[in-house]
């Protein structure tokens, strides 16, 4: 009897002190919660880029980045085609503007003012081999807070994202002639992109300066520069043109890479601009032999085998290759001339054309048009994400009931044309 | 004086006369079976009425049998009554009245069944949420228009019904009874209207979001005035005639409606939507949901989604004022 009490007893004692671990935690955890709220109310906390952080808070915070980067980049996978010299390019341009202003770039290392934020960003291409592809993307997309990283300028573009990618995967080994001319054109010697504020021009700019900075990947005659990663825009109409630049102005159709530049113009220079383009004339010639030209993409001769242009020359294609792409173009030309009725696919050609009917200015002329930029397009419209003019939503109706081959078709013979 | 006396008596009758007088109403209009204008619906009524008779005797047995059973002062039966009751009543009766029943039923679906001596023949195609209507002509020539049919009076017509997407169901109710739509197989009905008049037609089976909105309309015309009709509907377009109207043309073509449509004598040969070349022509606009007015033409143009919920056409509200003017004063105009 006795020993079961002085059990009992024990047990108690033991508990007692238990209680005794816990209320003294709290007290402290109160404590801190409590100091530190009235430090931060004081003033105290250390909020200068000055001062930066003590090399321990510093480990700590990219511990976590890092960490929390990998968790939640799981699950995403790759494309397979990051390799794509087009989608590099595509990256390449918008690095220039959106990127090398504070993380540099090949020949323009560590930017000055951004070199004074805490943390500071760092000069990427020693940086890139540490991350995977998915972990990269995540990045990119969604930015990191409190490191002054912004997210991708809409969350509706995955496609631009894996392009910027693309890019920074080939950055680490890129000299800087071959950045210089991925990013900047054949022009590259001269070019410069202009600073963040004034992507668009200032007031009472010369059209020729704000053309120069869209010419760097549309081309200073609008033909684009050999391949899929940019839209020729010199068939475009001058109406068809200022509603897209408007529709990206005004967050209506989403692009990472063109709702910066349409929303730092003045109205008055998306209608020069507007104008500019589509007075150029017609690029479709020199596309419709697949051949990049040698004035738009000199980059073949400055840049790694790969980085060529992804669309071979005719001439380059296996005699099975070449009656494959036949028979693509004419599959293409059915559905576009005579539509699908019994899966409710209309022709193409009564609203984009070829053809010499009168059609609204609002339509877009799809004959020429890059075929990589075309099937991209109806990817976009057929997920409902594709924004656009006040006319887009036609399209959303009929790219749904599209499927892939058809759309690849589709785009193949518009191409062709 | 009692039914002043009796306020509560009084209200009863009040209802059920009002009650009476709304349910009457429906025992007329375009689309009633109670009505017929045309041999199917008169044998089905037939049917019902007798039906409706035998409901009723029974219900007087049945109720009848209630209150006797309910009497106060009840004495026991004998066992074979009670076994004749029951086996006499709860077999024997409502087999013969079922089995007289079914006979006279399929007595009925045999003459409502058969397609011979088919005057003219009409093929009907439900789609969500209109429908495709071509009068089958001699050599495979057909015209066709949508939404709307007009019949010969007192002639055997043959419809030919099938579906391209989901189950449909053809119903003229004042004409004869309903006929599934399926795809992916030909049903057939044969219709003989017996009086002149403009009846409704409906979508009698669940099809999807504007299931409701899915209606058309029906003429019984003379046989002279049918032809004559049937005649104009099969010409081309005519040219149209005001500026506005040519206008609303070019506008037509200019914003690829012809990618859609069809209008006969123009270059417009879309078969996705309803065949227009006569669209100003018809009694109605969007399946029986609008009339053919200038006003009509250009909500509907402009607001094609909010009229009806999951149309394939998209709207083009987006179009300037004068366009969208310009084009309904074209299609109004197209007689």
């Amino acid at each position: 009897m006795a020993s079961r009490l002085r059990h009992i007893d024990a047990r108690l004692k033991a508990l007692a002190l238990w209680k005794r671990g816990i209320a003294w935690l709290l007290s402290f955890a109160l404590l801190f919660g409590v100091g530190g709220f009235i430090f931060a109310w004081i003033g105290f906390a250390p909020v200068s880029a000055s001062a930066g952080h003590w090399p321990v808070t510093d480990w700590f915070l990219h511990w976590a980045m890092r960490n929390a980067v990998e968790l939640r980049s799981l699950g995403t996978e790759a494309p397979p085609s990051l390799d794509d010299p087009a989608l590099v390019l595509k990256g390449a341009g918008h690095y220039a503007t959106g990127c090398a202003p504070c993380h540099g770039a090949p020949g323009q290392e560590r930017p000055m003012i951004p070199g004074q934020m805490t943390p500071h960003p760092p000069y990427l291409p020693p940086r890139i081999p540490r991350w995977e592809a998915q972990e990269l993307f995540w990045i990119v997309r969604h930015g990191i807070k409190f490191t002054g990283m912004p997210a991708w300028p809409t969350q509706q573009r995955k496609d631009e994202v894996w392009a910027m990618v693309a890019f920074l995967q080939r950055l680490p080994d890129m000299d800087e002639a071959t950045y210089r001319e991925l990013a900047f054109g054949p022009r590259a010697e001269s070019a410069q992109p202009p600073p963040f504020a004034r992507l668009g021009g200032t007031p009472g700019e010369s059209l020729e300066k704000i053309v120069a900075n869209c010419a760097r990947c549309h081309g200073s005659e609008g033909a684009g520069r050999g391949s899929g990663a940019f839209p020729i825009l010199a068939d475009q109409s001058e109406a068809y043109l200022y509603a897209s630049l408007r529709a990206y102005a005004r967050g209506e159709r989403h692009s990472g890479v063109m709702e910066p530049i349409a929303s730092a113009l003045a109205p008055q220079a998306m209608l020069d601009l507007a104008g500019y383009y589509a007075d150029q004339p017609e690029a479709e010639a020199e596309i419709a032999s697949g051949k990049p030209s040698s004035h738009e993409f000199a980059a073949s001769e400055l840049s790694p085998p790969e980085l060529s242009p992804s669309e071979p020359s005719l001439s380059e294609l296996s005699p099975s290759e070449l009656s494959g792409k036949a028979n693509a173009i004419d599959r293409g030309r059915s559905i576009a001339e005579d539509g699908i009725p019994g899966e409710g696919i209309p022709a193409c050609v009564d609203c984009h054309g070829p053809g010499d009917q009168l059609r609204n200015v609002y339509y877009p002329e799809l004959s020429g048009q890059y075929g990589d930029y075309l099937y991209l397009q109806l990817s976009l419209f057929k997920s409902g994400k594709r924004g656009g003019t006040p006319y887009a939503h036609i399209m959303h109706s009929v790219a749904k009931r599209l499927t892939e081959e058809q759309m690849r078709d589709l785009a193949a013979f518009y191409a062709s044309l | 004086m009692p039914a002043a006396a009796c306020p509560i008596g009084r209200a009863c009758l009040f209802t059920f006369g009002c009650t009476l007088l709304f349910t009457l109403t429906g025992c007329d209009g375009p689309q009633s079976t109670l009505s017929p204008a045309g041999t199917g619906a008169a044998r089905i009524l037939t049917l019902f009425w007798w039906m409706a008779g035998f409901a009723f005797v029974i219900w007087l047995i049945v109720f009848g049998i209630a209150v006797y059973a309910s009497r106060p002062k009840r004495s026991s039966h004998s066992a074979n009554a009670s076994r004749w009751l029951i086996i006499g009543g709860g077999a024997i009766f409502p087999t013969v009245v079922l089995t007289l029943l079914l006979v006279f039923g399929f007595r009925l679906m045999a003459d409502l069944r058969t397609t011979e001596g088919a005057d003219l023949r009409i093929a009907v195609t439900g789609e969500r949420w209109w429908w495709r209507v071509r009068y089958l002509g001699q050599k495979d020539q057909s015209t066709e228009l949508a939404n709307e049919i007009r019949l010969p009076l007192g002639k055997r017509i043959e419809f030919i019904l099938d579906s391209p997407d989901v189950i449909h169901s053809f119903w003229i109710p004042s004409l004869g009874g309903k006929v599934d739509m399926i795809p992916g197989r030909i049903n057939k009905l044969v219709l003989e209207p017996t009086r002149v008049g403009v009846f409704r037609g409906v979508c009698a089976e669940y099809c999807g979001t504007s299931h409701a909105l899915m209606n058309f309309k029906v003429v019984v015309m003379q046989a002279e005035d049918f032809e004559d009709w049937l005649a104009t509907q099969a010409e081309p377009a005519a040219a149209p005639r005001s500026a506005l109207a040519r206008q609303g043309k070019k506008g037509f073509f200019a914003n690829g409606c012809s990618a859609c449509h069809t209008i006969r004598g123009t270059s417009a040969d879309g078969e996705i939507g309803p065949d227009l070349t006569h669209v100003g022509s018809r009694l109605s606009l969007g399946a029986d949901i609008l009339p053919t007015t200038p006003e009509a033409f250009r909500r509907w143009i402009a607001h094609t989604e909010e009229i009806k919920p999951g149309v394939k056409m998209p709207s083009f509200g987006m179009l300037p004022d004068e366009q969208l003017q310009a084009m309904a004063a074209y299609l109004s105009g197209l007689q």
